[in-house]
């Protein structure tokens, strides 16, 4: 006869042996800590996968948006697909996962995503403190305050005693207080984590001005009904270089970024299209455009510059999105956010727009 | 199979191990001991993989460089540390805990008791609030009374109602109360005799079935209250006056409320919204609790003649009591895990203030185990507090 509870117990016993043997089997490979100690492949494992995990915007017009049709469409999303396009081949290969301001990084720390494109600022805590790893900014931007244009304020001076609405988690929280108690300035802040009560507490004179990116303040401002109500203040705040991140210790996948980026940039300045870039591709004109696009010049070899993807992904990256010229008048011009004599320009044209050689 | 009688020698192993398998008392033993051994196993793996984690705090030493909007009984600027943030984010929670905990079992206590009425029109009332609220999610409705409070008036063309109080999207501002410097002093005897009046009381009401002719014990103790408060204010001496809110408007046009007491649209949004939410699910409490009360005590009390208040006060709800409060306990600690959803309408809790402190400074986990430890600390007093009146009411004979 079997005693049910000894049988009970060794089968408890059994279960429990096997958990501890898993658990305990798991502790040799590395933890999911705050920072990764050890280095990680994201470049491999977005191979593996097949898709590109992209951290993005989903409520800020021009940059990070979800247009009528369900699609993810703006600046930001638009180096996303590039980054897509140059490791896999194909623009369209990409996971959206939008993200407030105050869990972008927490979702990038826990591999939730592969690359954060979110209209972030670099700053030397986020660099360091968070773990991260900025590329060269691909919009310079500054802080900004907009205004109902019936209050009559027109500097930050005369903004004393407001209540100035602002995004948690964000520069331009810290700017706003640096600002205004440096200059003995009292003002309260209100502090939401989105945009949407934001937007509904300024329009009802619940705040008296709301404080953001300017790129951001204009994207707002072109979606009020009346936007000649609303005036954005000449002062700036602050500097907001904005761009693409990853995590620390992803060399592989940072400088596969970097470069895509980069290569964007050089593809303006030396006039490849996503029209001409075929043509281009069959007959460069000259040694470095040949290199940019990874085919060979007059017969020679292409240049490998071992990222670890296809020599010829700027092809790609070109064809499919577009160099940062495009990329900028698809989405941002009609913002009324215009390059010329801005830090956006080329540095040919007296911006900051500048990419290092492919050599 | 040898029988188990047939067990009396244990001289062999084999009779040993038989021993074992067959006691009673030796097998529950001998479960128990394993059993417990694993669970000692598991609750050692979790320690130490949790000992790994670096839980550093020295950033919250560091000066925080945010503004909060809201500091109750503190002058927080950015200029402080982020622990004085994180302490200003505590003082919210508890602020908004605290006055919806009150206004939540006031609430309940009052619909529990109107669902149970013969009256057609209080009883859908008080059905259909419950329904309706019980069911929808309370983060739309807290953003739900946020727009409803942004819909007063712009503060220039705030309601006055006679100079006492303002009412705008800004907030609604209500007079204080304000002294000299001897007025603390004043609210400390206040306190004092206080606490000793309601002592007094309950002494008077032990030894009341005693004495054959006597004053009432209120009475007694709000006489006695009454002439130590006009006595304390005459002698030192004390200015009272009262602070009403008025609106200025500085050289750049803007409208600057002062004085009185704030309560901002955030702050009522977000009390406003737990109370209606908790009061529900007390109403419920209390009606269960009432209803599975035995009819003959409603019947007796009508017989007896008492008034329907009396009956309400002295028999039925004494008796409820015993089971309201600690399902009531429940919804209390509800109330303050659920009033971190203020964050969607920029009322600064402690959450919304970590969060802030971990987008800056990143120790994100250190952050949410010191979140966790705070809001157990909460909730256990919150507990304890109720436990001990949970022993009081049920202590038979009270």
């Amino acid at each position: 006869m079997i005693n049910y509870r000894i049988s009970f117990v060794v089968v408890a016993l059994s279960i429990f042996a096997v958990f501890l043997l898993a658990a305990c089997s798991d502790d040799d490979s590395s933890s999911s800590g705050e920072s990764a100690v050890s280095g990680s492949n994201t470049l491999q494992t977005i191979i593996d996968r097949g898709v590109l995990k992209c951290g993005v915007n989903d409520n800020l017009t021009g940059f990070g948006v979800v247009n009528s049709a369900g699609q993810f469409e703006g600046f930001d999303i638009d180096f996303c697909k590039a980054v897509a396009a140059a490791i896999l081949g194909d623009a369209s290969k990409v996971e959206y996962v939008p993200l407030t301001a105050s869990a972008r990084f927490e979702a990038l720390a826990a591999n939730e995503i592969d690359l954060l494109i979110r209209n972030t600022t670099w700053t030397a805590s986020r660099d360091r403190d968070l773990g991260n790893d900025f590329t060269a900014p691909t919009f310079y931007d500054g802080q900004g305050m907009m205004v109902k244009a019936a209050s009559g304020y027109d500097s930050i001076e005369s903004m004393s005693g407001t209540t100035i609405c602002v995004l948690q988690g964000t520069t331009t929280e810290l700017n706003l207080d640096d600002r205004f108690t440096s200059s003995g300035i009292p003002y309260t802040p209100l502090t939401f984590e989105t945009n949407d009560p934001l937007q509904a507490a300024y329009e009802e004179g619940r705040c008296d001005g709301w404080t953001t990116d300017k790129s951001g303040l204009a994207s707002k401002r072109a979606g009020f009904s009346n936007p000649n109500d609303h005036v954005v203040l000449a002062e700036t705040l602050s500097k907001e270089p904005l761009g693409p991140l990853t995590r620390d210790n992803d060399s592989e996948f940072y400088d596969v970024v970097q470069w895509v980026v980069f290569g964007m940039m050089q593809a303006e300045e030396s006039g490849i299209t996503s029209s001409n870039v075929s043509a281009m591709a069959s007959s460069p004109s000259d040694p470095g455009m040949a290199r940019l696009l990874g085919v060979g010049f007059d017969g020679g070899e292409p240049s490998d510059f071992s990222f670890g993807i296809s020599v010829d992904f700027m092809q790609d990256v070109i064809s499919q999105v577009g160099n940062y010229g495009e990329v900028y008048d698809r989405h941002l011009v009609p913002l009324g956010l215009t390059r010329e004599g801005s830090l956006n320009a080329l540095w040919t044209e007296g911006g900051l727009i500048y990419a290092p050689p492919f050599r | 199979m040898r029988l188990y009688k047939e067990l009396n020698s244990k001289n062999t192993i084999a009779d040993k191990l038989l021993f074992i398998r067959y006691d009673r008392s030796v097998r529950k033993l001998l479960i128990q001991v394993v059993f417990s051994t694993f669970i000692l196993i598991f609750f050692w793996y979790l320690i130490s993989r949790a000992l790994n984690l670096e839980l550093g705090y020295a950033h919250l030493t560091s000066r925080s460089g945010f503004g909060i909007s809201h500091t109750f009984l503190s002058d927080y600027t950015s200029n402080q540390s982020r622990w004085d943030a994180y302490i200003v984010g505590v003082v919210n929670t508890i602020r908004v805990s605290l006055v919806g905990i009150f206004l939540a079992t006031f609430l309940g206590v009052l619909m529990g008791i109107a669902r149970l009425s013969k009256n057609f029109l209080v009883k859908s009332i008080a059905t259909g609030y419950v329904e309706f609220l019980r069911n929808t999610p309370l983060l739309i409705q807290i953003i739900f009374w946020q727009l409803v409070f942004l819909q007063f008036p712009q503060i220039s063309k705030a309601w006055t109602f006679g100079g006492v109080s303002l009412w705008s999207n800004r907030g609604i501002l209500l007079p204080l109360i304000k002294s000299d410097e001897n007025g603390s002093l004043l609210a400390f005897i206040l306190l004092i005799s206080f606490i000793l009046v309601l002592l007094l009381r309950s002494y008077l009401n032990k030894y009341k079935e005693e004495r054959t002719n006597f004053i009432s014990p209120n009475l007694i103790c709000v006489s006695i209250f009454g002439t130590v408060l006009l006595a304390t204010y005459f002698l030192l001496n004390i200015n009272l006056s009262l602070d009403t809110p008025k609106l200025e408007v500085n050289k750049y046009g803007t409208y600057i409320p002062s004085g009185g007491f704030t309560m901002t649209p955030e702050f009522l949004a977000i009390l406003v919204a737990l109370v209606m939410y908790t009061g529900t699910f007390i109403t419920e409490i209390v009606r269960g609790s009432i209803q599975s009360l035995p009819k003959g005590q409603t019947e007796a009390a009508q017989a007896l003649g008492f008034s329907p208040y009396q009956r309400i006060t002295l028999i039925i709800l004494p008796q409820a009591l015993r089971s309201i409060i600690p399902p009531l306990t429940n919804q209390y600690l509800n109330l303050t895990k659920n009033s971190s959803l203020s964050v969607a309408i920029a009322y600064p809790d402690v959450f919304m203030v970590s969060r802030t402190i971990m987008n800056n400074a990143g120790y994100a986990l250190p952050m949410l185990f010191l979140i966790l430890v705070t809001f157990l600390i909460l909730s256990l007093i919150i507990s304890l507090v109720m436990n001990l009146v949970n022993n009081r009411v049920t202590r038979i004979g009270t």
